[in-house]
């Protein structure tokens, strides 16, 4: 036991408690002096309260987060249901339903990109020669962060999608062939069994989908660079321009600290409130 | 007599090969097997310049591995690996927005023990042939050299369908009032929007600002308080966005170097005003659909008078490599006369920083454009750039961080998410934080 603990805290715990320290100390890459200044530890955090792009990045993190969860969750759950019967063609099309998700996440973002480039974009032609002259949507302020949240959705629900197809699969048929009896309509069935039954799956596809979307970075590093201005620019990617394009570590740090308290305290309300699924007699 | 195992067989094959450069040496390559690593953005120069790797190792012995990256791309990692002063590159590109950060930070190697030593250059390398404007961003203030420039960048006025122009009965904008009348004239006319730009605001715009008789910092390098929400900088960026909006193709402010280039050069798009090095393409490509109606000019002028933007990038040594030596053979193979006047000659190389280069009859045949000087209008950007040095703003190490908050505002008056005073407001307030959060002091 005590050398899986030994790899754990080397592999897991020393880089967290060293962002820690970093994020104690203004240190800038240019300044190889201000590595070890803990003169003013609290100087980045300070700062952070005073960064109101910052602020805003947090607002479209949240609308980020929240739409492409609740899609991903709502599509997924809906495909699942809807292919979840014994059949080739379906088992077939489940495949293709995967192809997102197994794609690299770059690929994935030039696939995008393709898509909403004006002069070489498919969906632009084709809606041209319909009438409709539809705006570059990465540019402009009305579609940018909706176009972000399409590609996510898009890449995404499939995991969703596979991991409530999986429960659908474990729920034991005794329990919809008693609630048919009692005579259940496949509202209720749904409603009162299916659903119920895969809360938890829910609960951790929400999760994992929640966490990822705070991770958010090869769709808008591609599309759209944050802009147009900082529309699209969540907290992530915020933080690694200020660490990686301006060699703020210190400052970068300190968001990421906060960025990582934030999660584990959302993921610990959700469970919480919502528990780890319902128990069906 | 010892004896003969794995062990001394080892021991023997070893010492035999860390023997060999010696050996070689006396057979006139003295970095035979040695392999340099060299890195830049993506640029036409090296993509000339491969192809001639072979004869380079033929010649001294030394591979060269070199890697290209997107600008953006080159840069942060360059950035991130020069840092850490480790011994991954031997050979960088100096860029021209990073030069102040890198050399002032003692990332990079005085490259003056080499140059100026007779062992290691002759005489007639010539480092005082290179421009002198181009080479002043690779220097520190004590004078030493940290690069020499492989690419010096003028904007020039570039439009894809001069004969639109003309059809109109106009000529090229010589001022910001004309370009307005021109756009205005000629846009729309054959499916063509007038005015194309790349999403580089901090570059793209600047020469507008200082036109307009503002400018990006109090008196840079020594003051570096940003100054660029001032009236005049507040009007240059309502124009500038206004430009890019109503003449400008839908989408551009998400394009790059390359798609704005690609715009003119299937005629989509007319001026640009930018780097010589993307206007030549328009002319020289194959699949060029402008070759013959290209036309260039000076960048149009402001009230207060015509700041192009020039720059330059080059090769530099990390203070962290382990072969300089070997690097410095590279540099000095790939910006000799005689390398520069190849690519010039072969392949029409248009941004050299070889002065005897520049003015060599070669270089005036290559870079005569449908029958237009564009040599003579290259050396003029550049030397209005070395005059007065207004293109100072550029090397300071915090540029980076400020022509990010210049980009966004410019991106958010365009977009009409915010009211240019606000939006440059906003960014001037962000820049003065950031440049306090680097530890430079800035007016109150």
């Amino acid at each position: 036991m005590a050398p899986s603990l030994a790899v754990l805290a080397v592999v897991t715990l020393l880089p967290s408690l060293y962002l820690l320290v970093t994020s104690f100390t203004p240190l800038n890459l240019t300044r190889p002096e201000t590595q070890w200044d803990f003169s003013q530890p609290l100087i980045s955090y300070g700062q952070l309260l005073q960064d109101e792009r910052l602020a805003n990045s947090v607002w479209v993190q949240v609308k980020l987060s929240f739409w492409t969860v609740t899609l991903q969750l709502l599509i997924g759950v809906a495909l699942a249901l809807l292919l979840n019967v014994k059949s080739k063609l379906l088992e077939a099309l489940r495949t293709v339903f995967l192809i997102p998700m197994v794609l690299p996440p770059i690929v994935v973002a030039i696939i995008w990109k393709v898509i909403y480039t004006p002069d070489i974009s498919p969906m632009h032609q084709a809606l041209a020669a319909m009438g409709w002259n539809v705006p570059a949507l990465i540019t402009d302020p009305q579609w940018a962060l909706t176009s972000i949240i399409i590609a996510d959705t898009w890449e995404w629900f499939p995991f969703t999608m596979l991991m409530v197809l999986a429960a659908l699969q474990m729920l034991p048929q005794e329990l919809l062939d008693a609630a048919k009896v009692d005579g259940a309509s496949p509202w209720q069935l749904t409603r009162h069994v299916t659903l119920p039954f895969i809360q938890g799956v829910l609960l951790v596809a929400g999760l994992f989908r929640l966490i990822d979307s705070i991770k958010a970075f090869p769709l808008i590093y591609i599309l759209t660079d944050g802009g147009p201005g900082s529309l699209t620019e969540v907290t992530n990617y915020y933080s690694f321009q200020q660490a990686f394009n301006f060699s703020y570590l210190g400052f970068s740090s300190a968001i990421t600290v906060v960025l990582l308290a934030a999660t584990i305290l959302l993921s610990w309300i959700i469970i919480r409130s919502v528990g780890w699924g319902t128990k069906i007699d | 007599m010892a004896k003969l195992n794995r062990r001394t067989l080892l021991g023997g094959s070893l010492a035999a090969t860390l023997a060999a450069p010696a050996v070689n040496a006396q057979g006139g390559k003295p970095y035979n097997g040695v392999t340099i690593n060299a890195s830049c953005f993506q640029t036409t120069y090296y993509e000339y310049l491969k192809n001639y790797f072979p004869q380079f190792q033929e010649k001294t012995g030394i591979k060269v591995n070199f890697t290209m990256q997107a600008f953006p791309v080159y840069n942060q990692r360059t950035d991130l690996e020069l840092s850490t002063k480790g011994s991954a590159m031997d050979v960088c590109n100096v860029t021209f927005i990073y030069s102040g950060r890198w050399i002032g930070a003692g990332w990079m190697t005085p490259l003056d023990p080499f140059f100026k030593d007779a062992k290691y250059t002759p005489a007639d390398w010539d480092p005082d042939d290179f421009v002198s404007g181009a080479q002043s961003a690779m220097k520190n203030a004590k004078g030493e050299t940290f690069a020499f420039t492989h690419e010096a960048g003028a904007m020039l006025n570039i439009a894809s369908r001069y004969d639109l122009i003309e059809k109109a009965g106009l000529k090229m904008p010589e001022t910001f009032d004309d370009l307005v009348k021109v756009c205005d004239a000629i846009d729309g006319k054959d499916g063509v929007k007038a005015f194309v730009a790349d999403k580089l605001h901090h570059w793209n715009w600047i020469p507008y600002l200082m036109g307009n008789g503002g400018s990006v910092f109090k008196a840079p390098p020594e003051n570096l308080t940003p100054t660029f929400a001032s009236p005049e900088g507040v009007a240059a960026a309502e124009w500038y966005a206004n430009l890019l909006m109503k003449y400008g193709p839908d989408g551009q402010l998400s394009y790059s170097d390359d798609q704005a280039m690609r715009a003119q050069m299937s005629g989509r798009a007319n001026m640009r005003t930018q780097a010589i090095t993307w206007g030549v393409p328009l002319v020289k490509d194959a699949t060029s659909k402008v070759a013959a109606t290209t036309r260039f000019a000076l960048m149009p002028a402001g009230p207060k008078g015509n700041f192009p933007g020039s720059n330059s990038h080059g090769l530099g040594i990390p203070a962290g490599s382990k072969k300089k030596e070997a690097a410095w053979e590279f540099i000095k193979w790939a910006f000799s006369k005689e390398t520069m006047n190849m690519i010039v000659e072969k392949h029409g190389y248009p941004s050299v920083c070889r002065t005897s280069v520049i003015k060599s009859p070669k270089f005036k045949e290559v870079m005569t454009l449908n029958g237009q000087d564009v040599a003579a209008l290259y050396l003029e950007v550049l030397q209005l750039g070395g005059k007065t040095g207004y293109m100072k703003y550029r090397t300071v190490p915090v540029f980076p961080q400020v022509g990010d908050k210049i980009n966004r505002a410019i991106d958010k008056i365009a977009t009409k998410q915010q009211a240019a005073p606000e939006a440059m407001k906003q960014a001037q307030t962000e820049a003065v934080q950031d440049l306090q959060k680097a530890g430079f002091k800035v007016d109150p």
